[in-house]
């Protein structure tokens, strides 16, 4: 019996894992998204661990930086007037 | 340059000090290091401000001048700590997830010991733990994760192929998380897996008598 052409194919843990950097990096795209996705809503334990990457990607785009000093920008403008 | 290539040249650059400082300080973790690096990609801008056609990619060709001056000028550099490896090391850092290590789906009701200690770790440890990774590495999760840029934009920039992008953020992650995990250890952060450990055997036992 032919597959219908819509089918989601199942994948299994290991390989959802291997994808969800690209998944959360808003990389994956196409079937092996949609495959990922359509495990997530069965797999409780792969969508807890994209839940902590996002919220771990997340802590890192909003960690502190030290201010730039006042004088980095003057001293740039200095630096380019003599070029 | 002349007097109005200096003005263009500060009229395109200016505006993006301020992120091209917060990935050199991420990529340094010392301040002065990070405006010291900020001065010699801007030297090379300015150098090669000529050879730039597309005027609305200044941002990612002035961050690709940082990373290239990142990696030739500091490699040698005494302070910044470098720890080699091979593209193809194959040891557990590669696999290492914190979510793994503390995760207890069985104890849900006693909450999410590894969100608590993503909320818990102090940005200066997250920071050092950054500045320990290795330089592909550090350079691909600094890029991605800190700055926010996609696995293309990363890829033109440090000039690799998407599939080693990807695979350096993998790895540089994976190893991020152990050396977390290892903070944590050392903070004390990770009593909570033991607690619930014993609380759970300690309702067992209950449960049983």
């Amino acid at each position: 019996m032919k597959k219908p052409k819509n089918s989601i194919q199942n994948i299994s843990c290991e390989e959802a894992i291997q994808r969800i950097f690209p998944y959360i990096d808003n990389y994956l795209q196409g079937k092996s998204r949609t495959e990922l996705e359509h495990h997530l809503e069965t797999c409780r334990h792969c969508f807890d661990r994209v839940e902590f990457e996002k919220l771990l990607k997340a802590r890192l785009r909003n960690l502190h930086a030290q201010k730039k000093s006042d004088l980095l920008e003057k001293k740039i403008e200095e630096l380019v007037d003599r070029f | 340059m002349t007097k109005e290539e200096q003005l263009e040249f500060k009229t395109l650059v200016l505006p993006h000090l301020e992120e091209l400082h917060r990935v050199a300080y991420h990529l340094c973790n010392v301040r002065y290091n990070a405006e010291d690096l900020v001065m010699e990609a801007i030297v090379k801008a300015c150098e090669n401000f000529h050879t730039l056609r597309e005027k609305t990619k200044i941002k990612h060709w002035l961050l690709r001048i940082l990373s290239n001056t990142f990696i030739s000028t500091y490699r040698a550099q005494k302070n910044v700590r470098m720890i080699e490896y091979t593209e193809t090391s194959n040891d557990d850092d590669d696999t290492f997830s914190l979510f793994a290590e503390l995760s207890q789906p069985f104890l849900l009701w006693w909450g999410n010991p590894e969100r608590e200690l993503v909320n818990k770790l102090m940005d200066e440890e997250i920071q050092k733990a950054i500045s320990e990774l290795p330089l592909d590495f550090r350079i691909a999760v600094v890029l991605c994760d800190v700055d926010g840029l996609s696995y293309d934009e990363i890829s033109k920039m440090i000039d690799v192929p998407i599939g080693t992008v990807r695979s350096r953020i993998a790895r540089g992650r994976s190893l991020l998380q152990k050396k977390l995990y290892h903070y944590a250890q050392d903070l004390g952060l990770t009593h909570a897996k033991r607690h619930t450990h014993e609380k759970a055997e300690e309702l067992h036992t209950e449960h049983k008598l």
